[in-house]
């Protein structure tokens, strides 16, 4: 019971509901704290992140997840040697003005082409929406919302996300060297998926467009 | 015409929670086993995914995943004296339908019966006199014990992976469980579920006023797990869709996420969907059946002989199944004999709703299907019933469950049933009010019992089951005095107002309660009072073993599944150990 891909009309009607639910109710535009100009190093002036080298988009994000990464890779709930540097010698009140930040930061999102074939898109939009009984994983959509536009105080977006730094988070959850997932639920689903799984999941959600601002 | 099939060894009616785990038994054990189920064959994907699954019009109002009762009801009055009905729309019980039965849509709230619980009848006596209850009341002994059953509800609390505490370790108490529970050979597979506010509120109250509180066992899993079939469960995330609907997320033990797989790769065990089996058919001395036939979904009929039949579907289904075979004596309330049918009970069920002030946040959408705070106080013999004239009671719960928009609106007493006023205080109650779950047990009396209707008929022709059933005083009486102490730990809560409802009478089903319907094809040790041996088998047909909570004499304070479970795997044992060894009745009559 394949889905097809252009089948997107209610879902994208359901995403702008959803995506008026989270992003609605934004704090009005924060400032940059004078410590944000390290992430953007990296992660670009707006938080538009850097594609291919795995650097994941942060404009948009909500602030609460943002900001339980930060102290996550201060803990080493998730480990990242160079995260943990820079999240370390942060204070608290640090960590809630960056995600304060970058959860308002507007970054147009500059469409990479995917290398991806068509079969892998398709079979990542099936575990997204549908999941897979074979591997015993559910949709990815359930906790994501939909089209992984993200729900807020739940679960991050995914949707136009960068497709290696999706890859690099799912394999740490595999591999356990991120373990701050509430129920180790990320934990148990990505154990279930193989390299090709994981990259097809990647693929198709970087493939789609950001509801970010 | 009726085309007959191939004989196989073992046919089981119903591919539910029991179907499931006997299947498997047997196909395992070598056995050639046809699965026949009324309804669908469906899974976790795609089936159970969201959002289809939170369609709450869909699952909780129209009932979705339940019995199609345009085509299969139960007819249903409060007395003999009256005319029996057609229930059209399911509402006090829902008993469900397709692959997995009805546990693809319970909440998971997984107990033992207590060791008093199986010899109800000689401890009821012993302890307050031969003259306490009514003489209606015709609650009886099950022929097993709590001694018996042990290992089976470890083997069965470790296929589901449940969530909980023990509470007594081989007789030694453990902090943090329930005290009154009989002893567990070991703990639960899982730590309990994480505890509400709701439930931390009700801790404290209750311990204050010198009760024992523990987490709810629950089969919504607190972590990842692998059980013993092998078979991955992850853990639950809280989203609050659990009782009428099917789980998403891998994470509620149902027949799909604990059993099924197994089964199914078995290539000892064919799964037919959509067979409407109309009766198991005996030979000539109606002492041995020779299969059962049945309807497919395009209406031809089939005769599958078998060795044994097993019928594992659900509890009044089960019932109905050996009224329309002729198997055993129908019960005649008249005169008090016949036993198919005979001590049909139910759960006696109250609430009590604590009203608190806007500053205090209880997010009822946050929730498992079994993660609350509770006490056994006052549930079975745990309190002296002397003088109190009932026997019986209730666990009590702060239980957040269900609190989904359209079904789930607690609002103060003396709020008006619909407009502005209704919809303000629905605003301004819901996210502040701690609901109580109060868990009654249910006699069996003389006067409730379930037969075949004279005038009402299925889709293929055949009598709907009839019921007929209403409170008995003793419960009533127990619902009251619990009811009473539930409202005083929501006032020790700091709560507002307290509002307390013991049910009353008369029965209706009109009004969800609950899907605990027991007995009816009862267990016991005299074959003049019970359907079933102690291994569940019939004592007229023994290659026709009966396994559902319609082998319950009277229903505990407690709900029903895991002793269903404690008992599925007691009766297989003894079909594999003794029966298929030496095919004839295991206990003499």
């Amino acid at each position: 019971m394949r889905l097809r891909r252009t089948d997107t009309g209610l879902t994208l009607a359901l995403a702008a509901l959803i995506t008026v639910a989270t992003h609605g109710i934004a704090h009005a535009k924060a400032a940059a704290p004078a410590s944000a100009k390290v992430c953007q190093g990296c992660h670009g002036v707006h938080g538009e992140g850097n594609a291919p080298a795995a650097i994941p988009r942060l404009a948009g994000q909500s602030a609460e997840y943002l900001r339980k990464q930060l102290e996550d890779y201060a803990s080493g709930d998730r480990a990242n040697p160079i995260m943990k540097n820079f999240a370390k010698p942060l204070t608290h009140a640090d960590m809630e003005a960056l995600a304060a930040y970058f959860s308002t930061a507007s970054a147009p999102r500059t469409a990479i082409p995917s290398t991806a074939s068509a079969a892998d898109l398709d079979f990542g939009q099936e575990l997204a929406r549908q999941g897979s009984e074979v591997k015993r994983v559910q949709a990815c959509d359930s906790c994501h919302g939909p089209d992984g536009v993200g729900v807020l105080h739940a679960a991050p977006y995914l949707a136009g996300q960068s497709a290696e730094y999706l890859t690099s988070a799912l394999t740490s959850f595999q591999q356990r060297t991120r373990k701050n997932d509430p129920g180790k639920l990320m934990t148990s689903v990505a154990g279930q998926l193989d390299a090709s799984d994981i990259a097809a999941a990647a693929a198709y959600f970087s493939s789609l467009p950001s509801n970010a601002p | 015409m009726v085309q007959r099939l191939k004989e196989v060894d073992v046919v089981v009616i119903g591919v539910g929670m029991v179907g499931s785990i006997v299947a498997k038994e047997l196909a395992a054990a070598g056995y050639k086993v046809v699965g026949l189920e009324r309804g669908e064959a469906r899974f976790t994907v795609p089936q159970f995914q969201s959002p289809a699954i939170h369609d709450e019009l869909r699952f909780d109002i129209r009932k979705a995943l339940m019995q199609d009762n345009t085509r299969e009801a139960v007819t249903f009055r409060n007395h003999s004296s009256e005319t029996a009905l057609p229930i059209r729309r399911w509402e006090s019980f829902l008993p469900g339908t397709g692959l997995g039965g009805s546990m693809v849509h319970w909440n998971g709230q997984t107990y033992r019966f207590q060791a008093n619980d199986f010899e109800l009848a000689t401890r009821t006596r012993e302890r307050y006199g031969r003259h306490f209850l009514d003489p209606d009341v015709t609650i009886q002994d099950w022929g097993v014990t709590y001694d018996d059953l042990e290992p089976h509800y470890d083997r069965f609390e470790y296929l589901l992976g449940t969530s909980g505490k023990a509470g007594n370790i081989k007789g030694q108490v453990v902090p943090g469980g329930d005290p009154f529970e009989s002893p567990r050979s070991r703990e639960y597979p899982t730590p309990p579920q994480k505890e509400h506010y709701s439930g931390a509120m009700f801790r404290k109250a209750a311990s204050g006023l010198g009760y024992h509180p523990f987490p709810q066992p629950s089969s919504n899993l607190s972590q990842p797990y692998t059980n013993p079939e092998g078979i991955k469960l992850n853990a639950c995330v809280f989203c609050g869709f659990c009782e009428r609907y099917a789980c998403e997320h891998f994470a509620k033990s149902v027949p799909q996420t604990i059993i099924l797989p197994v089964l199914l790769a078995n290539p000892n065990f064919e799964l037919r969907t959509g067979c409407q089996v109309q009766r198991i058919n005996l030979d000539s001395t109606r002492k041995k059946a020779t299969g059962v036939t049945y309807i497919d979904a395009v209406g031809r009929e089939f005769e599958q002989p078998a060795s044994l039949v097993i019928t594992s579907s659900f509890a009044l289904n089960n019932v109905r199944m050996l009224l329309l075979s002729r198997i055993g004596t129908p019960y005649d309330p008249t005169t008090a004999k016949g036993v198919v049918g005979r001590n049909y009970a139910y759960q006696t069920m109250s609430s009590v709703a604590s009203f608190f002030g806007e500053d205090v946040f209880i997010n009822p959408f946050m929730a498992s299907g079994a993660s609350g705070t509770l006490i056994n106080d006052f549930a079975g013999d745990n309190f002296d019933h002397s003088g109190l004239g009932f026997i019986g009671g209730s666990f009590i719960g702060a239980v957040n469950t269900n609190g989904r928009p359209i079904q789930y609106h607690p609002v103060p007493p003396g709020t008006p049933s619909w407009g502005k006023g209704w919809k303000d205080a629905v605003v301004k109650h819901y996210n502040h009010t701690v609901m109580f779950s109060l868990h009654g047990s249910s006699v069996s009396t003389r006067q409730n019992y379930l037969d075949l209707d004279p005038t009402y008929k299925d889709a293929w022709g055949q009598p709907l089951l009839r019921m007929t059933f209403d409170f008995p005083q003793n419960d009533l009486e127990m619902a009251a005095y619990v009811t009473a102490k539930a409202v005083e730990i929501g006032k020790a809560m700091g709560a507002k107002q307290v509002a307390g409802s013991p049910r009353k009478g008369p029965y209706t089903t009109t009004q969800y309660q609950t899907t605990h319907n027991t007995g009816g094809t009862v267990m016991g040790s005299d074959p003049g009072t019970s359907v079933v041996n102690r291994y569940l088998q019939s004592w007229d047909v023994p290659n026709v073993f009966v396994i559902g909570a319609s082998a319950y004499p009277q229903n505990a304070s407690w709900n029903p599944t895991n002793t269903l479970g404690a008992l599925t795997y007691w009766a297989i044992d003894a079909i594999k150990n003794k029966y298929l060894k030496n095919p004839g009745r295991l206990v003499s009559a």
